[in-house]
Parts: C-alpha cells; structure tokens; sequence
C-alpha cells in the first residue's frame, strides 16, 4: 500500500472538507491507472484524539493539531507496515504508538491498509459508477457490505459516504447516524471540483472541535482483504469533548510496543467485534498528557495482536448484523439507487435540506453546516424523505452532465461583428437611457403574467366563447385593460365574489318570493319586509297557539263549527319555495271561525288572486294564484315577452281550478335602456287573469 | 418563400430590426424563422411568422404566415426537434399559450392550427396559462404553468395531460425542463421549486425570494450546464444565479441593470454566458466565473447593448446561436453576439 507522499493541496482540501461539515475523517482514494485499484491517497482526521505527541509542546491551533495527527497516524502506519508492528526504535520520539490511539483513530489508520479495485467495496462502487454510496449503520453491517465494519464497530463509525472524482474517491466518516444529505455531498465535491478548477478556497476550519473519543474496544483483529473493500475509516465516538485547541501535547511516551498494553476493556461493545475479541486494552497511564484535561477514560485502549497489516491473506468474514446501505445497488441504472435510498432508514439526528435562509449552503466557499444531531434542528424536519427525492432528483439531472460538460467548449463571445460593446461601468451609456417612471417596472412582463391570464378569465365569464374559436371576433365589449396589475391579482376573488353576489341575489329572489308583501325591491327593503313579515308570523303562531288552548278548552263548543271549515275563512295558499313547491306555507287569514289549521287542507272554492313580482336587477319572479281560464299561461308569457321580459322557465298547476304559476325570467332592457317596472308587470298580469275575488 | 413580400427592416453590420405595425411581446426562433406575437391590451392580438435572411441580413415577412390569438401569446415556442434540426423542411410545430396551449403548424404558405390543449375536466376552460416550456429530450412532452397555482404536463402526440400538479401556493409564472422528467417553476408565492415526475409528492424548494412573497418572474435553466439556473424577481434589477446542488442562497446575483430586468436567457452553446434584459434599455451578456461565486464586488457584465427603449423580450436559440433576439417596443432585432 504505497501511498503516494500527501500532497498539501490535497490534504488541505480533504480537511476542509471534513471540517466543514464536522465529520471524524476524510480519506481521498486515489486510483492507480496500472492496476486500476483504489489505494489510499491522503486523508485527514478530524476525530477524537486521545493523546498527543508533538516534537515542539507549544500551543498549536486546533487545525494544526488535527493536520499534525493526521500526518502523525501516517506516519504510525508505515512504521508499524513496514514490517513488524513492534518496532519502537526506528520511530521519531514524537512519534504515536497504537496504545495512543483511539478507537476511530485506529479506524482511520487501517484504512490506509485497504485497496479497492474498481467496482469492489463503497469505494469501489462509487468510483465504478461515479456516483456517491452512502452508508448508514457502518457499524451494524457485516463485513460482505462494508469491508471495515468491524473496525466501524469498534470505532462507532455511522456513516460513510464515498463520492467519486475522476481520479479517486474521496471517503468520509463520522460517528454519527446521518441519513443521505445531498447537500453534504455536493458541498464536499464542490470543494474538490473548485479545486481542479483552480478555485481553491480557503481551508475554514471549524474552530471548536468537539470531537469526543470513546472508550471502547477496538477490535483491530480485522485481516484486511488488500482487495475487495469500500472505503471508510475513521471514527469518532462522541463523549467526552476534547477540545482540540488544548492540542498540547507531551512526547514524553514513546511508547512502542503496540501489541504489549493489552487490557481487556470489554466493553459493550466488545462482542461485537467476535473474532477481533482480543481487545486488550491498556490504561497506560504515561499516556496521559498532563496539559489535557482528558477524561480518563480517554486513555483505554484496545489494542488487537494480531494485526497484520498490508497482509493481503486474511479475509475478514464476520458479523452478519443488519446493515443500511445507501445507493449501493448493483444496477448501475439510477433507479435502482433511488430504490435503495428510499429504503433507507432515516437516523434520528437526519440532517434535513437547511431550507431556512440562516443555513447558507454555499457551494464554492467553505461551509459549516451543523453537526448533525445538535442542537441545531434543521427547520423542517418532517422534509427528510425530501432529501432522498431530492437526491435522486438532482443526480438524475446531473447525470448526464460530466458529458456535457466535456463537450461545452469555452464559447468566447468577442467577435468584432457583435452587436455588443464591451461593458463599461461609466454612467454616461445611461444617459440616453430612459429611466422607467416609478411603479412602471416591468410593464410589459407584468402585464402579460398578472393581467393577460384575468382577461381570459373574464373574457370566458362575459362572452362564453366556444372551444378553440381561435381568434374570434374581437371582444368589442371588453374593455381595454388597463386596470393595475394589483387590480388583476386579485380577479380570481373577483370570480369568486361574483358568483357570491349571484347566489345571493338568487336568494333575495327566494326570499322575495316568500314574503307576500314586499313592495320595493331592493334587498334593503326585502329584508326589511322579510323582517316584518316573520315578525308577523310569530305573531300568528302565538295566537294560533294561544287559540289551539282556547280551542281545546272551548272543544265541544267549536266541534260543530270546525266540521265547516270553510265557513268564513279565506284560505291563502302559497307555495312557498321558488323550484320546489313542496314545502307549502299556509297563511289564515280572517280569524272569524277559529278554525283548527287542519281545516285549511279542505278545497276553498273562493280563489284568492295573488300576484307576485320580484324584480331584482335582469332576474324576475312572477308568481301568481288565481282562477283559472283557457290560454291564461300562454297569454302571461306572451304578455311578458311584449314587456321585453324572457321567461326562462316556468312551473304551474291546476288544482281545482286554481292555477298556480311560477315564472322565472330575465328582464332586458329597452330602447330607452330601463326595464320593465314591477308595478308594470303587475298591472299587466292583473289585466290579464280572471278577476274574481271574494 | 413565395409569399414573401415587402422587408421590413434595418440594416446594419451586426443587427437586423423587423419593425411590426403593433408593439411585441411573445417571441420565439426557429433556425431563421421567428415567430413573433403582439401586445395589444386587447383581445385581437395576432402571431407573425418571419424570415430572417443571414445572407443578406434581412427580415422578411409573410402575410400568410399570420393568425390571430386571443389577447397577447404570453409565450411562444417552436418545437425544439424542428429547431434543432435547422429545418430542413418547413414545417415546424409552433405553441402558443394564453387561454389555452395551442399548437399550430407553420408550413410554408399558411399556418394551420392542429390541436388546443385543454385540461379543464369540469368545465370548457382551464385556467389561463402564464408560460410553458416544451422538453427538449423528450419533445411530446410540454409543460404548461398556470395562474391556479398549477402545472400541467402535456402528451401532446396523444392530446392528454399526462399529469397535473398542485405546484405552488399562489400562481405559477413560469416552467422550465431540467431533464426529461424534471421541472422547474417560479410562482407568486416567490420560491423556486424543482419537481420529478417519478415522485410527484414531493417539490424541492430550493430558493425564495429574500422579502417574502416578492413573486418571482421568470426562470432558466442553464442546459449547457445544469447545475445552474437563473430567475427575476418582481421590482428587481437583480439576475440571481442558483446552483440546484445548494439550495436556498444564491451563487451569485447579477445586479448591474439601472432598472428591472424582464428577461433572461442562457447561452445555447456555453456554460458560462447569459444574457439579460431590462428596462433600462441594456442587454447584458454575462460571462460567469466557475464556479460563478461573485467576489465582494459583484459581476460585471461582459458586454452590453442599448436598445431604444425598454427590453422586453430575449430568446437565444441553439438553432441560431449567433444571433441573440430581442424585442422592445414594435421592433423585434437580431443582434450578433
């Protein structure tokens, strides 16, 4: 496992990238064109950091001390590579030992052992199908899935996403459960992609740390397949935050000896890792560095014998546990990734899309999105699955664009021939130019997006034009549109509103017809009728019932009368309802008889005429109870029509020579643009019905 | 060209002007036809079909080629296969939207309507259209926009909606296809949302206008490189950049128009060049850094160019990349980029 020397760009992009993001590491796969494998090119390490060993104790920045480990575990792999893993006199004093590591340390540091070929492990498959695999429950899957899950266990390493370059892949890790962020994913290739442009930003590292080491059993037993592995590596636990900043660090231990300090620190953990199961684990209390304040537990190692590094024979075969993999599919077909990522579980600390305006998501510059699990909840959290859709979304779209983007030459668009001058910032080319008056912006665009759709609208509304009458007659009655586009904003209310005003007026016209007396007809005064005329009704029904008392007091009395029902009674029969007709409202007229209101039911032969006319703006309501004669219907609605009023439809009846009829009309207007008057109408239709009242 | 009759233009090296008798909105180019539609505030509003010569830098027209629409198109487009194909015939599928999307063949002497595409189950009218945009991959497929906050995706080989999606909270203003089964859309309701057929539950929303509700215009979608589109804001001379990968800010913002922009348009052959217009009468072409992040002093443009009054009207077609058209006032002008 040569890796090629770090180059410092390259480690400065992969700390970026796991600082911005506060992920425990990042390793870059870098693809050897001769064998066409994946071998470890560089890596950072971000993560938990028990001990420190620095040549020079002064105060180094957090960064430094994370870039100072990260170079320090290199260097702790090709002393223990080179050959045996104890060989303690050929390392620098400041050197690490294993005993110094923790857990996601170790992780990180085995993974320089692995290669990928093409198309084998995550990072393989990612490279092989140059889209990222995200993995979930890293330390849950068996081994077939992810070739270091044994490490990932020991070390609590979640989540693993490889994301595919066109020279390598790079690998990132971190203790925590993350579900599949995109944005994550786009941010760290942004960051790779700028620097092949030669944009390279910044490093901004984040500038705390909390970084936590775990006490726990490393099971470092893991026979590494040379070959077949995807790429993850180091994990970080979260406990105790040691706080990189304090990066001081004592040389004092050289401790050498990897594989001595082996202390069983079984933790719960410790059965996970079943054959690695020789966690020893060491208390080495020379370890501890006295400047950092590190919990004790800090200091428990697990260190495994029998690790053999770079040993290409040992397969690690173990631990088949439920897994979560990501968009790792064996289709290359993008829908199946989709699947997948849509059966993925969704880990409690999901990092949602910040959708809210204080998450800047930036790609190009160096970007801090939250540690996931903190106390910073993304805003929308019920959005997870949206990731997923989004995802796929976005790497549909994307797909096809590594092509594209090949082909797309540099169009310099500079021919002498433009029509386009060179920009220049320099106001007088302004000059001429006519500064759009106030609330004018936009005009055109305005009109056409606010204002064009309402007129179609409208225009329906008023001329009801038939289907594809492709540029029909002009709309000559339109006028011009010149109503504001706020105006027109709100048209589709105006749509509402109107056909409001035509309910309700069909109501006053109901209502009109219900009330017998209703004189003028505007809806102040139907109502105002209306109000008098249920006055009026309670009225009655109070003495109806006072008097159904009376009656039952004075029932022997008023047998004989009752039997003769029709005695001196006018009997008003109205139908009540407009349309329906069932609903019938009796009103007794003349108290004479006292009657029982059953009485009423019996045929009256008189026949009270009743004319009603309701005109309310083109709709009127002609009903009308009189006696009957030959063509009386006819002669009506040849009447109204010589008033300019067009029955629309009618209903009547005969009974008993009674004719009842209601008819619904519009009124026009005439030549002299009024309409027909109520009183005119009433007067024409009592001059044309039989006429014999009581 | 039989019919061709009189020019109506004027020369110049680098631009050609075609003078309507009424002012122009709706605009769309097809190799070296353009369909142009009018803005009348009224309903007799027609659609002009003419010829632009490279050779001898004229535009000319065709009285033939003509049909009336009811009130202005709010926008046109040909049929992005014939476009691309440099029309080797001359028929070309030309769609329209206002109160319907309308498709219309446009042959050499006369244009004959072939379908209007109506969604409306209830009712004989579906709500008017703001815009549309025809799918360059898959090309039966148009999706149309509409003030009842919906998109509609049309099969137009068989006449049907293929879907139909509650887009946006307020009216949709504008569509645009990333890929065969993915949209986007600007509304009202001033977010940016990107929609995939496959799941039609769920949008994206991956911009919103920084004062709420401020409606967002006009969207393009960067097809040379898809990462990045561009929208206008109501009231705004700003262009803003997006890149999908990042949503909810901006890569950049392009704000050196002295007035409101009104349209915008993506390079047909490049990654890194959009042009704008405005009201202040300027067409800028942009040529974006890559990554297109603005430094503290923003972008300038690259090149401009003033027209008489405000620009209403942009298109640059791949099928005449050479030539950027736009539309003011009466006039539509092909300029040489």
């Amino acid at each position: 496992m040569d890796a090629p020397p770090p180059s410092s760009r390259l480690q400065s992009i992969l700390q970026e990238a796991v600082q911005s993001v506060q992920w425990t590491y990042s390793l870059f796969w870098q693809i050897c064109p001769q064998q066409g494998i994946l071998i470890w090119g560089d890596g950072y390490y971000n993560g938990a950091i028990k001990t420190r060993k620095t040549v020079q104790p002064m105060e180094v920045s957090a960064e430094e001390a994370s870039l100072q480990r990260s170079q320090q575990l290199r260097e702790l792999y090709e002393s223990l590579s080179a050959g045996e893993t104890n060989q303690p006199t050929r390392r620098p004093s400041a050197a690490l030992s294993p005993e110094d590591l923790t857990e996601s340390e170790w992780f990180y540091l085995m993974c320089v052992s692995f290669s990928f070929p093409s198309g084998v492990g995550l990072p393989g498959k990612a490279y092989a199908r140059q889209q990222h695999v995200w993995l979930t429950g890293a330390n849950e899957v068996d081994s077939k899935t992810f070739s270091r899950a044994i490490l990932a266990k020991s070390a609590h390493i979640q989540t693993v996403v490889c994301i595919p370059f066109l020279d390598g892949v790079v690998e990132l890790g971190t203790t925590e459960k993350v579900p599949e962020d995109l944005a994550l994913v786009q941010h760290v290739k942004s960051l790779f992609i700028d620097d092949h442009q030669g944009h390279l930003h910044p490093p901004k590292p984040a500038l705390s740390e909390h970084s936590t080491s775990n006490p726990d059993t490393s099971s470092c037993h893991l026979r590494f397949h040379s070959q077949p592995m995807s790429p993850m590596c180091a994990a970080v636990n979260d406990d105790p935050p040691v706080n990189a900043n304090q990066g001081e660090d004592d040389d004092e231990e050289e401790d050498d000896d990897d594989d001595d300090e082996e202390q069983d620190q079984s933790d719960s953990e410790a059965e996970t890792g079943r054959n690695s199961r020789q966690g020893a684990a060491d208390q080495i209390p020379e370890a501890v560095v006295p400047p950092v304040p590190e919990p004790s537990e800090l200091m428990q190692l697990d260190m495994s014998e029998d690790i053999r590094l770079g040993s290409p024979d040992d397969g690690s075969n173990n631990l088949d546990s439920d897994f979560h993999l990501l968009a790792v599919s064996q289709g290359v077909n993008p829908a199946d990734d989709q699947q997948q990522r849509g059966d993925s579980h969704r880990a409690e600390s999901s990092r949602t899309w910040p959708m809210a305006l204080q998450e800047p998501v930036m790609i190009g510059s160096s970007l801090q999105l939250p540690p996931s699990g903190s106390g910073q909840i993304p805003p929308e959290e019920e959005l997870t699955p949206e990731d997923t859709h989004y995802s796929q979304t976005i790497s549909t779209i994307l797909q096809k664009q590594p092509t594209r983007w090949a082909e797309s030459s540099y169009v310099t668009y500079s021919s002498t021939q433009s029509a386009f001058a060179k920009w220049t910032d320099r106001s007088d080319h302004f000059l001429a130019v006519p500064v759009p008056v106030e609330g004018t912006s936009q005009w055109v665009l305005k009109y056409v997006l606010f204002t064009v759709p309402y007129l179609h609208s409208k225009y329906r509304d008023e001329n009801s034009p038939k289907l594809g009458d492709v540029g029909g007659d002009p709309a000559s009655r339109f006028r011009k549109g010149t109503g504001t586009p706020q105006d027109e904003m709100s048209a589709n209310h105006v749509l509402a509103e109107r056909r409001r005003r035509e309910k309700l007026n069909e109501r006053f016209i109901i209502l009109r017809s219900l009330v017998p007396f209703v004189t003028k007809m505007d809806k102040a005064s139907i109502l105002g009728d209306t109000i008098e005329y249920v006055k009026q009704l309670r009225k009655k029904i109070q003495d109806l019932e006072s008097r159904n008392i009376n009656n039952q007091i004075l029932e022997g009395d008023q047998r004989s009368r009752s039997a003769d029902g029709s005695k001196d009674q006018r009997v008003l029969d109205r139908n009540a309802r407009v349309g329906s007709g069932k609903r019938k409202l009796r009103k007794v007229e003349g108290s004479g008889g006292g009657a029982k209101p059953k009485s009423v039911d019996s045929p009256p032969p008189p026949v009270a005429t009743s004319v009603q006319v309701s005109i309310i703006e083109s709709d009127a309501l002609v009903e009308l109870q009189c006696g009957n004669k030959e063509g009386l219907l006819l002669d009506i609605m040849q009447m109204l029509r010589e008033l300019l009023i067009e029955v629309t439809a009618v209903q009547s009846f005969l009974t008993n020579g009674v004719f009842t009829a209601q008819l619904r009309a519009k009124v026009k207007d005439n030549v002299n643009g009024k309409k027909a008057s109520i009183v005119e109408v009433k007067r024409a239709i009592n001059q044309i019905i039989p006429q014999y009242v009581n | 060209m039989e019919n061709s009759s009189q020019e109506s233009h004027l020369r110049s090296e680098n631009s050609v002007t075609h003078e309507s008798p009424y002012p122009l909105y709706a605009m769309a180019v097809c190799g070296q036809r353009i369909a142009v539609g009018s803005f009348i505030e009224d309903y007799t509003n027609r659609v002009d079909v003419v010829s632009f010569e490279p050779e001898s830098l004229s535009i000319k027209t065709h009285p033939s080629l003509s049909f009336d629409h009811p009130y202005p198109p709010t926008k046109l487009m040909f049929d992005p296969n014939s476009s691309s194909r440099k029309s080797s015939s001359n028929r070309h599928l030309l769609a329209s939207s206002g109160d319907f999307l309308r498709l219309w063949d446009v042959g050499d002497s006369s244009i004959e309507p072939v379908a209007v595409l109506n969604n409306s189950k209830s009712s004989e009218f579906c709500a008017p259209l703001t815009s549309f945009d025809w799918n360059e991959i898959e090309p039966k497929r148009i999706g149309t926009c509409s003030i009842d906050t919906t998109c509609t995706i049309w099969d137009i080989e068989k006449g049907v909606v293929e879907t139909q999606l509650i887009a946006h909270d307020k009216e949709v203003y504008d569509i645009c296809w990333g890929e065969a089964r993915v949209f986007a859309s600007v509304s009202a309701d001033g977010s940016v949302r990107i929609f995939d057929l496959r799941d039609k539950e769920h949008s994206t929303i991956i911009y919103e206008s920084p004062q709420p509700d401020t409606p967002l215009l006009r969207l393009a979608w960067n097809k040379q490189d898809l990462r990045y589109m561009a929208t206008i804001l109501m009231d705004s001379n700003k262009v803003v950049i997006l890149d999908i990968r990042s949503p909810t800010l901006p890569v950049a913002e392009l704000e050196r128009h002295r007035a409101c922009v009104n349209a915008i348009a993506w390079a047909p052959q490049s990654r890194r060049h959009i042009c704008s217009v405005g009201d202040d009468s300027q067409a800028f072409i942009w040529e974006l850094p890559l990554p297109p992040v603005a430094g503290p002093n923003g972008i300038d443009p690259m090149s401009m160019y003033s027209a008489g009054s405000e620009i209403n009207q942009l298109q640059w077609s791949p099928a005449q990349p050479d030539w950027l058209a736009i539309a003011f006032s009466n006039k539509m002008q092909l300029l040489k980029v």
